[in-house]
């Protein structure tokens, strides 16, 4: 206790006086320098408005409108969609000069279903539907706008003056023909007011079209309403003048400006200059700029390129190189040149536009980026000839803007489908020497194989062959075949039409084809059809997805005796032997475990189908096949493999089953007759060594020592290497050496010597070996750097510092291995295993100053910790600090101060000011104490972590699930979820499936809609907002109520609305019925239900709603309400959820009631709900002997186990759910019968899943009694391991399964030395704190000498701690993480 | 290996037996990924021009390719820039990631490292 004190003193004591490092000062000194950089940090990420360029000025007026705008504050959803829709259309224009149709349609969309739309959005998108859309042509852009216009006010959108501005702008924009005073008749019967700037844009709509007198009559309004005329005004009437053929007047606005006391500026020369090149007058173009630069105005790129635009729309293109010469090209105004570009191509002036394309300054010379790309897109789109744009490609390229042009180009065009231009293009790239690849044709042949176009195929077909690319397999499969009703068809029409491939390609895509839908018939015919010989090779892929789609073992048969026996299939080489066995090997490679498992019998068939047709494989293949099948656990298979085997070649090459001794008596015979003894002798060292009888191997070998071979002493050395023989393996290894010094041992027995000799302290010789493996340049896998890291800990274990520091730096500076932080762990578990502390943190030190790396620092501190060893910490802290930072120190330590328990201490860390979420460190320490399952600490570090800076905590909470998913702990889970409430969290989806899931796996009810509860009740607020006030008011009270899961006040507020006639939005009514079914209020709920269904028309639940509804029934026994709700929910094409589905059909067959189960299986078959056929199997049969029909059940299920064709196979047949209710409701005949039943299926059928099933039903419901009866008739229940190893595996996962497993290893001792199930067990019984059964185990399994892996050890020991009682043993000093990963690592490394 | 039976006896009875078997198999697969991550990279950004069998014949510089897959879209016929290749062992895998630049057709790749994670889509993989 004192020593847990400590470190708390030590901080404390710190706060007071100057041991306090230096960074704390800092951070406890207030507004210091971190809280600045976050406050800095907070600025940079708001938009930077005052940059945009000019296109998007009218954006920022939007944002600053934004915050003026009167959206009443609770609508913060609208307001964040407002900011993601400026956000996506700033930075488009920003970039590009524009905004795509695509992306204004999806903002425009995603507006609409926000609800009801601010004046705001509404303002946005209005603006959006003018210059910034180029590529539309202008009519579509005010098609759009009306179209917004629309379907905003339909969604209760008010428009007032700034939205009717807006559509005026869009329509000068867009040069929309309209009847102003139409308009302002419009925006009279809408009771708005127009103001100074409606009639500005009424004037300019006059005056384009060159109408003075209705210009006048506007300005007349104006003047009337004392409006002042600004300088927009008259440039709209120099505009207006110009259009109506009166240059002269148009000029002498200019002087009523000067005597009006306005002095033009650029707009108003603007528009005198776009008169006169709309006029072609160059001259006078020239002469004004000249005049304006000479003035103190200045006209910027923006201006110039309008005029360019006047120029070329005119049809002057001629004068635009001038233009272009005057413009200067800042960098800022590239968006605005680009909207031009796009816009001049829109409008057929695509010359024009490639002349400003390339006018442009964009540096050649870096050339990282490609431009000019949107230029040849839209090019695409708007159809400009391929030969254009081949040139336009050429030049981009020559000029360095586009590296990839005509690529890019031919991207477009496949993108739109444009299969000539595409042509064209391919046609130059080809010339060009790029490579024409197959998948270029397939969007283009997708295209018509959507609409079944054959002949558009064959055309595309054609172009292949044109351009010298002959179709590749998945060309034919995937885009050629679908769009033929039969592939038979596809050669007959490529023949037709000259298609046909030289190669034989067409041949293995029409054999793929047909076995992706398993047509083994139709292979076999078109093998035995086919002329031209062709590779085995190229079909094993195809044949083998076949083989596993078709349960035909005869055609799997034939088709193997064709492959084997025709000279058609196998002439290569290997021949087919060799052929037919890799393909056999493949194949069985290919089927997962479950899948060989299943499928057992008809491989057992075909493998003597094969033997029958004498088809022979090579005993290596055999063996590979072996080794596969043992992996699948199917060893049984082994044997009818063998049968294939080619055994004359096997007599030729050895003698097969020759004892050691019969070996020896050759040898000797040998020897006497003076015969060549190394064959033999190696062999009979081999075989010694395979027995790993190392004495007598030694004794051969010296006795024929002169006829020993290199592979002979290799086998030795290994063998005494295994036998910890270091004298013998060391003194053989130079033997060896003395025979060949060149000859090189495999890497795994150069690291056993290496191991072998560490171990007996023969430290040189060892690093000699290693040294040697870096000279003869010895493969270095995976596997032998995890071997190193073994040999390096085992010895930390045994505490040489001197072998592990030298081994280490022998394999490091050698470059064996990396001098990665895992294989550097050792280093410092020497000294922490010796509880030398200083030492381990030197040693870390020093690690990390060699190498950068800084291994175990967090066990170290927690250490230093726990010792109060404050000198210490303040030097590792010092460390860290100075060479990763303040911020990992402080993480550092508070890691280290929770996994101690110091949890004040973290708190006063993780509060520093200026301290910021690192969420990989975060991370870190959650995956750590999930997987060594520390509860409490995960739960302070979610605690601790609330206040700090930019925490992720949806995904601390994540974790925190994780954990309690890992426990079953269903309380905890939902205690988290309430705090996510009181925290305001918003879940992610997968935070939220994953609370779901441990909830209902453990049978508790979700009480949400997995996952849209939180969005939908923010929706429905909003689409109220427009009804009138009080019953807006109602309807969110009650579903902030539902939010905050108060049933009681949402119905009492419900109760209030319904008083006063009060209706609301459907969905409202069904999370509140929603939320009364979760908390058990049935009646109420219903009341809901039916005020509903009488003031809402069609009124009906959601899913979630609906499931809920029925699992309530059932609880509540309504069983035939419960089946109308599911019946009704299905006709409306709603899925109920799986559990609910369940729970109903169970809740029948407890009743006994057949007729409405069979009802149910009638009315989801066919729906996704992911029911089993299991459930209906079991249910109905439970229905059946609840009805006394008990025979009748058996003889089904006995049917559908045995028949030919069963749809389950028995290892997936389970029924225990059936027994298991059978017992729960003693239902003693049919018991009986089950049991009868059960053993007649083992005993004839070999059918031992249900029998072991009903044995573990009886032992988890306590009749051991009858499950030991059970056991004694029927004694292979104790081999069905599998299954046992099942049982272990998950009842160790739950509470109070301990008795049940420990009567279970009573019943089956045997099982105790499985190493699953001892550690399951073990798991079980620190679950359930059963000290004793753990001792009884451990003690047997030592007794047994069983080598115990170091989690079980870990597991009891922290038992037996807990207990209060001393342990046995050295507790293994590593985190359960650590140990389950060393296990695994061990299962995998191959020695 | 565990796992290997588990899924031979799977009972599909009841629903909460299921979904603990699923936990089960979660944890094992927790277990593997902290150990086994498979000798893959995932390739970010792969021009529209390359395929499975161009980012074949570009990675085998680094070692033997065992699998390599580049997913197409059936509805467009043209795949979303991502890719994965797997080789036959960490060491060749870091080969590839060690070098800085990856460029096929004029196009810089993003190779990162596959996370402990199956590998995915095989629709159009060039397996042989």
């Amino acid at each position: 206790m004192a020593a847990l004190l400590r470190p708390a003193r030590w901080l404390l004591a710190a706060g007071a006086s100057r041991r306090l490092p230096l960074y704390l000062r800092l951070f406890a000194g207030g507004p210091g320098r971190p809280s600045s950089v976050s406050r800095l940090t907070a600025a940079d990420v708001r938009p930077a408005a005052g940059v945009l360029p000019s296109q998007a000025r009218l954006y920022t007026i939007v944002a600053e409108k934004k915050d003026l705008s009167e959206e009443p504050p609770s609508l913060k959803r609208n307001s964040s969609q407002f900011d993601w829709a400026l956000m996506r259309l700033d930075n488009s224009v920003r970039r590009t000069g524009r905004i795509t149709k695509k992306l204004l349609q999806r903002v425009f969309e995603s507006t609409c279903r926000s609800g009801s739309p601010g004046g705001n959005q509404a303002l946005l998108l209005l603006r959006s539907c003018g210059s910034l859309l180029p590529e539309l042509s202008l009519t579509e852009r005010t098609e759009f706008a009306h179209k917004i216009w629309n379907k905003l006010q339909k969604l209760g959108t008010i428009y007032d003056v700034s939205h009717y501005n807006a559509l005026l702008k869009v329509y000068l924009q867009n040069e929309h023909k309209f009847s102003p005073t139409d308009f302002l008749t419009k925006m009279e019967e809408a009771h708005i007011q127009p103001n100074r700037v409606t009639y500005q844009r009424l004037i300019a709509a006059y005056c384009n079209t060159g109408d003075m007198e209705g210009a006048s009559k506007i300005l007349g309004f104006m003047k009337t309403k004392d409006l002042p005329i600004t300088e927009a005004v008259f440039s709209a009437l120099v505009t207006g003048h110009a259009r109506a053929g009166d240059m002269e007047n148009a000029e002498n606005i200019l002087t009523v400006m000067k005597d009006a006391g306005i002095e033009p500026g650029p707009d108003t020369y603007l528009a005198l200059l776009n008169a006169y090149a709309e006029k072609g007058n160059i001259d006078h173009v020239k002469q004004i700029l000249e005049n304006v630069e000479k003035s103190d105005h200045c006209l910027m790129d923006r201006d110039l390129l309008q005029i360019i635009v006047s120029f070329s729309k005119a049809g002057y293109p001629q004068y635009v190189s001038e233009i272009l010469d005057k413009v200067t090209y800042e960098r800022r105004y590239i968006p605005d040149a680009m909207n031009l570009i796009l816009l001049l191509v829109t409008k057929k002036l695509e010359d024009t536009a490639f002349q400003i394309l390339l006018a442009l300054p964009i540096s050649n010379e870096d050339n990282e980026n490609d431009f000019g790309s949107f230029f040849l897109q839209h090019c695409v789109t708007m159809d400009t000839p391929a030969e254009k744009l081949i040139d336009y490609c050429k030049k981009l390229k020559e000029a360095k803007m586009h590296s990839s042009s005509l690529h890019f180009t031919l991207h477009c065009a496949l993108l739109a489908n444009k299969a000539d231009l595409a042509k064209a293009l391919m046609k130059v790239l080809k010339e060009e020497g790029f490579p024409i690849r197959f998948h270029y044709f397939w969007p283009l042949l997708i295209a018509h194989q959507k609409r079944k176009d054959v002949q558009g195929i064959i055309d595309i077909l054609k172009i292949m062959k044109e351009m010298g690319v002959d179709p590749n397999q998945e060309t034919y499969v995937n885009y050629v075949f679908p769009c033929f009703d039969d592939i038979k068809s596809v050669r007959a029409a490529l023949q037709e039409n000259e298609c046909l491939p030289n190669s034989n390609t067409l041949y293995q895509a029409e054999v793929r084809s047909e076995a992706l839908n398993g047509n083994l018939d139709s292979i076999l015919s078109l093998l035995e059809s086919n002329i031209s010989p062709f590779p085995f090779n190229s079909l094993r892929g195809s044949l083998i997805l076949g083989f596993r789609r078709s349960m035909n073992v005869d055609l799997w048969s034939k088709i193997t005796e064709l492959l084997y026996k025709d000279g058609r299939y196998c002439q290569e080489p290997p021949g087919p032997t060799e052929a037919v066995g890799y393909f056999l090997y493949n194949l069985i490679d290919s089927m997962s475990d479950s899948e060989v498992q299943a499928k057992e019998e008809h491989l057992r068939q075909y493998f003597h189908q094969l033997k029958k047709m004498n088809i022979k494989v090579s005993e290596n293949i055999f063996r590979g096949i072996r080794n596969l099948l043992e992996g699948y656990h199917v060893p049984e298979l082994i044997k009818d493999v063998k049968v294939l085997v080619d055994t004359e070649k096997i007599d030729s090459r050895k003698t097969p089953q020759l004892t050691s001794s019969d070996l020896e008596s050759t040898l000797e015979k040998l020897k006497v007759g003076n015969q060549p003894i190394g064959d033999v002798l190696k062999q009979l060292i081999l075989l010694l060594c395979s027995e790993e009888n190392m004495e007598k191997a030694l004794e051969v070998k010296a006795k024929y020592e002169s006829d020993m071979v290199i592979g002979g002493y290799a086998a030795l050395i290994h063998l005494c290497c295994r036998h910890d023989n270091a004298e013998d393996a060391l003194n053989l290894k130079q033997e060896f050496d003395r025979l060949d010094p060149s000859a090189v041992l495999d890497t795994a027995k150069y690291v056993g010597l290496v191991k072998v000799l560490g171990k007996h302290g023969r430290l040189q010789d060892a690093i000699n070996i290693l040294k040697e493996m870096k000279e003869k340049d010895v493969l270095i896998k995976d596997a032998t750097v995890l071997s190193f890291f073994h040999i390096l800990n085992g010895e930390a274990l045994r505490g040489e510092t001197e072998t592990v520091k030298q081994l280490h730096e022998a394999i490091v500076t050698l470059g064996l291995a990396k001098p990665t932080t895992n294989i550097s762990f050792p280093l410092v578990t020497v000294h922490l295993e010796k509880d030398d502390l200083p030492a381990a943190l030197e040693a870390s030190i020093d690690l990390y100053q060699k190498y950068k790396i800084l291994p175990r620092i967090h066990d170290v501190l927690c250490k230093l910790i726990e010792r109060g060893e404050t000198d210490l910490i303040q030097k590792a802290m010092d460390f860290v600090s100075q060479e990763q930072g303040e911020m990992t120190m402080l993480y550092d330590l508070f890691f280290a101060f929770l996994q101690t328990g110091n949890y004040k201490e973290a708190r006063k860390i993780i509060e520093t000011p200026g301290i910021r979420a690192r969420p990989t460190r975060l991370q870190w320490f959650c995956d750590r104490c999930i997987t060594s399952n520390q509860v409490e600490t995960l739960e302070k570090l979610v605690e601790l972590t609330e206040k700090l800076f930019e925490c992720d905590r949806d995904q601390m909470y994540y974790s925190l699930l994780k954990l309690y998913k890992v426990n079953s702990d269903w309380q905890r889970a939902d205690a988290a979820w309430n705090k996510m409430q009181e925290e305001n969290i918003i879940p992610r989806e997968k935070t939220l499936r994953l609370l779901a899931e441990i909830l209902k796996s453990n049978n508790q009810e979700v009480p949400f809609d997995v996952p849209e509860l939180w969005f939908e009740d923010d929706r429905h607020s909003l689409s109220s907002s427009s009804a009138s006030t009080v019953e807006a008011d109602m309807e969110k009270t009650v579903l902030e109520a539902c939010r905050l899961r108060k049933f009681r006040d949402a119905f009492t507020m419900f109760l209030e609305a319904q008083k006063q006639n009060v209706v609301f939005n459907s969905e409202t009514y069904s999370t509140l019925i929603r939320l009364l079914l979760s908390k058990d209020n049935f009646t109420e709920a219903m009341q809901v239900k039916d005020f509903a269904e009488t003031h809402i028309k069609g009124f009906t639940l959601n899913d979630a709603a609906n499931s809920l509804l029925i699992i309530t029934q059932v609880r509540r026994d309504y069983l035939k309400v419960a089946l109308e709700t599911l019946k009704a929910a299905l006709d409306l094409e709603h899925i109920p959820s799986k559990i609910a589905v369940t729970r109903l059909i169970q809740a029948f067959a407890l009743k006994g009631d057949l007729e409405s189960i069979e009802a149910i299986q009638k009315m989801v078959n066919g729906l996704s709900i992911g029911l089993s056929s299991m459930v209906f199997i079991n249910n109905i049969a439970l229905a059946q002997m609840k009805n006394n029909n008990i025979d009748v059940a058996i003889e089904n299920i006995e049917h559908m186990l045995t028949s030919e064709n069963r749809t389950i196979e028995p290892q997936y047949f389970g029924l225990s759910y059936l027994f298991r209710k059978v017992i729960e409701e003693q239902m003693e005949p049919a018991i009986e019968k089950l049991s009868i039943m059960s053993e007649r299926l083992a005993n004839h059928f070999a059918l031992y899943k249900p029998v072991t099933d009903l044995f573990l039903q009886l032992v988890d419901s306590g009749r051991v009694d009858d499950a030991k009866a059970l056991l004694q008739r029927c004694g292979a229940i104790a081999e069905q391991t599998s299954i046992f190893l099942v049982f272990f595996l998950r009842n160790s996962q739950k509470p109070k399964k301990a008795p049940v497993l420990k009567t279970l290893l009573e019943l089956i001792p045997e099982l105790r030395e499985k190493e699953e199930v001892y550690s399951s067990s073990m798991k079980s019984y620190v679950l359930d704190k059963d000290v004793a059964s753990a001792k009884v185990l451990y003690d047997h399994l030592t007794a047994k000498n069983v080598k115990l892996n170091e989690l079980f050890l870990k597991r009891y020991a922290s038992l037996l701690k807990h207990a209060g009682q001393p342990v046995p043993f050295t507790e293994p000093p590593e985190s359960f993480e650590f140990y389950i990963k060393q296990l695994k690592e061990e299962r995998e490394s191959p020695s | 290996m565990s796992q290997l039976v588990t899924q031979q006896v799977l009972p599909v009875s009841r629903p909460e037996l299921a979904d603990a078997f699923l936990l089960d198999m979660a944890a094992s697969a927790v277990r593997r990924g902290l150990t086994l991550a498979p000798p893959v990279a995932f390739i970010r950004r792969i021009p529209w021009t390359a395929a499975s069998s161009e980012l074949r014949t570009y990675f085998a510089q680094f070692g033997h390719i065992r699998k390599c897959t580049v997913p197409f879209d059936r509805e467009t016929g043209f795949h979303k820039g991502i890719g994965w290749v797997q080789f036959s062992s960490q060491g060749e895998l870091q080969n590839a990631l060690q070098q800085e630049n990856h460029i096929i057709d004029g196009v810089k790749l993003q190779v990162l490292a596959q996370r402990p994670k199956v590998l995915e889509g095989d629709q159009t993989s060039d397996e042989d």
